[in-house]
């Protein structure tokens, strides 16, 4: 029986077989044979997350425009189809053609949590390709890995034979072209990396050697060949308007987490939370035209047949002119049917008039993200927003006909005490009056307000990046608290277990010798450890343990300043210097302002006209 | 006035739900648009329907869909743009243009035609065998699930046609808005004729072949032709 046929025979078994089917609109497959490029794009998750994902449609309509590449999507089977395909010695087959991994050229990982780290492993294995780069030969495809969690990417170096640091969509041909290349000139597998080494962005962790300390701190860091550069510079794509956008993206038959149009109106984001490492990444602040939007949303809306669009950056309340796009899409969208919607909302930036907009289409609940209970422990992460402000835009949305109302909060940051959490409830309390403020006959029945905590997860290149994160009984402890201090009429209060937290911090600032707990832990049988119901901690514990590593090393240890991080050699545009300082200006509480209203010299403005903002010579 | 089309479920997609493929056929509606018409009030929708849900993990070769259009539109242009708007996974064939008075198409069902291909050849020697036995008896019991209980019914009457062929089975079973009988009571009761074990697994491959209504003379004909 050929793939074809053995597949098919498993899904009639298998729970939700439509996560395996493929056949969507818009994947109509290219003809392999004519193609001499094959990437075999790897979401390691479930297919619902993995189709919710923005950077693998960019991605797969970039590889795919190209006459001489073709690109198909590989997913994370769920256990019970991982078991069958195991009795069935069945390998991981794309969702287009059914190939197995093997047959690709390359295969691309996109890296946006630390806990899939696991089902990459599950993945390469399912695929029949050595798990560690050492042990593949010429046939085996190159493996490489981009997205957010590439910029520390030392975790899985021995598993990644090269990174993409910084915007994908900017190094991918290249990437690609260099591995095309090694096919048709019949280079070694050494010489392709080595050239792979060359391109600006691309990391090559067998081509650096690292040395550490009795303590386990890295000694030294150094390339060992004249190709591998000193630092990789992350790629940055300059004009949003000029780079590739998807015109036709895949239609999954059945619902995914998010199921609509996902429009990126701008990239990066100029507030400086201290907290946030997307904020520091995804630097400097680009925004698309208000003409390329409108023309990318009515071109997407036909290739799709959506019903929904969403407005997507880490900041759409920043876009110089939201409310304009807001009206101009819906104008042109109210007879398509099509609803528009912010997915985040920051609670400053929220135009009155725009809430009034929304609220024409759909009613949904708003989320507020203030982050901390006060002003002090607000001002410590830089999170520039009062309580005034906060309470403002509640009441607008209380009075404009919303009657719920999602707060989301962090537990754990640095400097936090007692009085910082009572003061999430203070907060949750008075979002509480404001409803009732509203006259009865005004406002909309049901108050519901949710207020979320999650633990604070310490990032690198953030200012933070030096910090311990509490420990698990402490954040055990301050989370009782907040379940007592919550016990309020009309607020819900919504917790994530400190665990898996503590994971993605041991992960985060992992460094080359975490790569061996990663191996184990999945030898030991963890995988899909951002399901609650696959998640095994104590097995977790016990790979630390026959690893001779302990997790506290890099979850609850607080970093000297001259200490060699392990993602020092990345180069992300933002210096060491700058994230140092605003360590300091935190731990004395003082702010740091937007870069819309001057620059702060964070370091971007080295790099010539990239940063809008930037003004070479300031701090 | 509305279009009748008929379109085909295929067997890489025959494990997406009704109402997956209720959805996806409504993507493709607006993606070719057409002036299809929408329904009033608050969440305005496709006004669309099915003659009949496919059941998840069947295949179908003529299955059948009812939308309103807002305007005139000649049945060549309808086939030809949702063509072009849907995956070929869901390929449209014919469309037939009637008037808005035209029954409902879930009122004129009587039966569907059913292929189920046996994959195994040996069970299927066995089980073809078993059908002449069957069709002598006078009553034919199988389980029949409804909303909230399992029940036995005969389904003799409810067979309309059996024939067996290869590993094939051919069959037209009666499918209405009160009674049915769905191709897995057909294939339990088969299984228990020819002396199957009831815990024996059969693969079977389900494909509905045609939607049948009921002309004047009685006789049965595809339901978009009356």
């Amino acid at each position: 029986m050929n793939y074809n046929d053995r597949i098919e025979k498993i899904l009639e078994k298998v729970q939700k077989a439509p996560r395996y089917t493929g056949g969507e609109m818009n994947t109509d497959i290219k003809a392999w044979d004519e193609c001499p490029l094959h990437f075999g794009f790897c979401f390691p998750d479930t297919y619902e997350v993995g189709m919710s994902h923005l950077g693998l449609k960019i991605l797969y309509g970039l590889i795919n425009k190209e006459e001489w590449s073709l690109c198909e999507r590989f997913f994370m089977p769920w256990t019970d189809m991982m078991a069958m395909m195991k009795e069935e010695d069945l390998p991981i087959l794309s969702m287009e053609s059914r190939h197995p991994m093997a047959d690709f050229d390359v295969i691309g990982f996109t890296l946006q949590y630390e806990m899939s780290y696991t089902n990459i492993l599950a993945m390469l294995d399912m695929g029949h390709i050595p798990l560690e780069g050492k042990d593949r030969g010429e046939k085996d495809p190159i493996i490489v890995a981009g997205g957010p969690c590439a910029f520390n990417p030392e975790p899985l170096a021995d598993f990644i034979d090269a990174f993409m640091i910084g915007d994908g969509e900017d190094v991918m041909t290249e990437l690609n072209r260099v591995i095309l290349e090694r096919k048709e000139k019949g280079l070694s597998r050494t010489e392709c990396l080595k050239n792979l080494a060359k391109l600006e962005g691309v990391y090559v962790p067998s081509l650096y050697d690292v040395t550490y300390d009795e303590a386990g701190i890295i000694r030294s860091f150094t390339p060992n060949c004249p190709e591998a550069p000193e630092t990789v510079k992350k790629r940055v794509v300059v004009d949003l308007n000029n780079t590739y956008y998807p015109e036709e993206i895949p239609v999954p038959y059945t619902e995914v987490v998010f199921d609509r149009i996902m429009l990126e109106i701008m990239r990066g984001c100029t507030r400086g939370c201290r907290f946030c490492q997307a904020g520091i990444l995804y630097r400097p602040v680009r925004e698309r035209s208000m003409e390329k939007l409108i023309d990318l949303a009515e071109k997407l809306v036909t290739a799709t047949g959506y019903e929904e669009i969403s407005l997507s950056s880490l900041s759409s309340g920043d876009y110089s002119c939201l409310p304009e796009l807001i009206r101009e899409l819906m104008r042109r969208m109210k007879e398509k049917r099509v609803s528009i919607s912010l997915p985040s909302l920051r609670i400053d930036s929220v135009l009155k008039e725009s809430l009034e907009e929304t609220q024409q289409v759909k009613k949904t609940s708003l989320t507020f993200a203030p982050e901390a209970g006060t002003q002090r422990m607000r001002d410590v992460i830089n999170k520039g927003v009062t309580e005034e402000d906060l309470l403002d835009k509640v009441r607008d949305a209380f009075e404009g006909g919303w009657s719920s109302v999602k707060l989301y909060f962090m537990d754990g940051l640095p400097t936090e005490t007692e009085a910082d959490l009572d003061g999430i409830a203070d907060l949750a309390r008075k979002v509480v009056n404001e409803y009732f403020k509203v006259p009865k006959e005004q406002r909309a029945k049901g108050l519901r307000v949710t207020v979320s905590a999650s633990t604070f997860v310490p990032k690198p290149f953030t200012p933070f990046q030096w910090e311990a994160q509490d420990t698990i009984p402490v954040i055990i402890s301050k989370q009782d608290h907040l379940k007592k201090v919550l016990n309020i009429k009309g607020v819900n209060f919504n917790w994530h277990e400190p665990y898996v937290s503590f994971l993605e911090a041991c992960f985060s600032r992992g460094d080359r010798r975490i790569g061996r707990v990663l191996r184990k832990a999945y030898e030991m049988g963890c995988m899909l450890d951002g399901w609650n119901e696959t998640f095994r901690f104590d097995t977790w514990m016990e790979a630390f343990k026959a690893c001779r590593l302990d997790p506290a090393f890099y979850a609850n240890r607080v970093r000297d300043r001259d200490e060699i991080l392990p993602w020092d050699h990345i180069d992300c545009g933002i210096t060491k210097q700058f994230l140092w300082h605003e360590k300091e200006k935190s731990q004395r509480a003082e702010t740091t302002k937007d870069c819309r209203k001057g620059c702060n010299g964070c370091g971007l403005q080295r790099w010539k006209g990239v940063c809008r903002y930037a003004n070479a010579g300031c701090v | 006035m509305r279009m009748l089309a008929v379109f085909e479920k295929s067997e890489r997609i025959r494990h997406i739900g009704h109402l997956d493929i209720q959805r996806s056929v409504q993507r493709g509606l607006r993606r070719s648009n057409l002036p299809v018409a929408y329904s009033n009030g608050f969440n305005p929708h496709i006004l669309i329907t099915f003659a009949s849900a496919l059941s998840t993990g069947a295949c179908g070769l003529r299955e059948i869909m009812d939308v309103t259009m807002k305007e005139e539109v000649s049945e060549a242009e309808f086939l030809k743009k949702m063509n072009i708007a849907m995956p070929p996974e869901l390929r449209l064939i014919e469309a037939r243009a009637v008037d808005d008075r035209h029954p409902a198409l879930m009122g004129t069902l009587r039966a569907a035609c059913y292929d189920l291909l046996i994959r195994d050849s040996e069970q299927a020697e066995i089980i073809l065998t078993a059908i002449p036995s069957m069709m002598k008896r006078e009553t034919v019991m199988a389980m029949r699930k409804t909303k909230t209980a399992l029940k036995e019914t005969d389904i003799k009457p409810l067979i309309y046609t059996l024939r067996g062929e290869g590993s094939h089975i051919y069959t037209t079973l009666a499918l209405t808005e009160r009674e049915a009988c769905k191709p897995g009571m057909l294939m339990e009761a088969l299984k228990r004729e020819a002396g199957i074990p009831e815990n024996e697994e059969v693969r079977i491959l389900i494909t509905r072949t045609a939607l049948m209504g009921e002309n004047s003379e009685g006789k049965l004909i595809p339901l978009e032709q009356l």
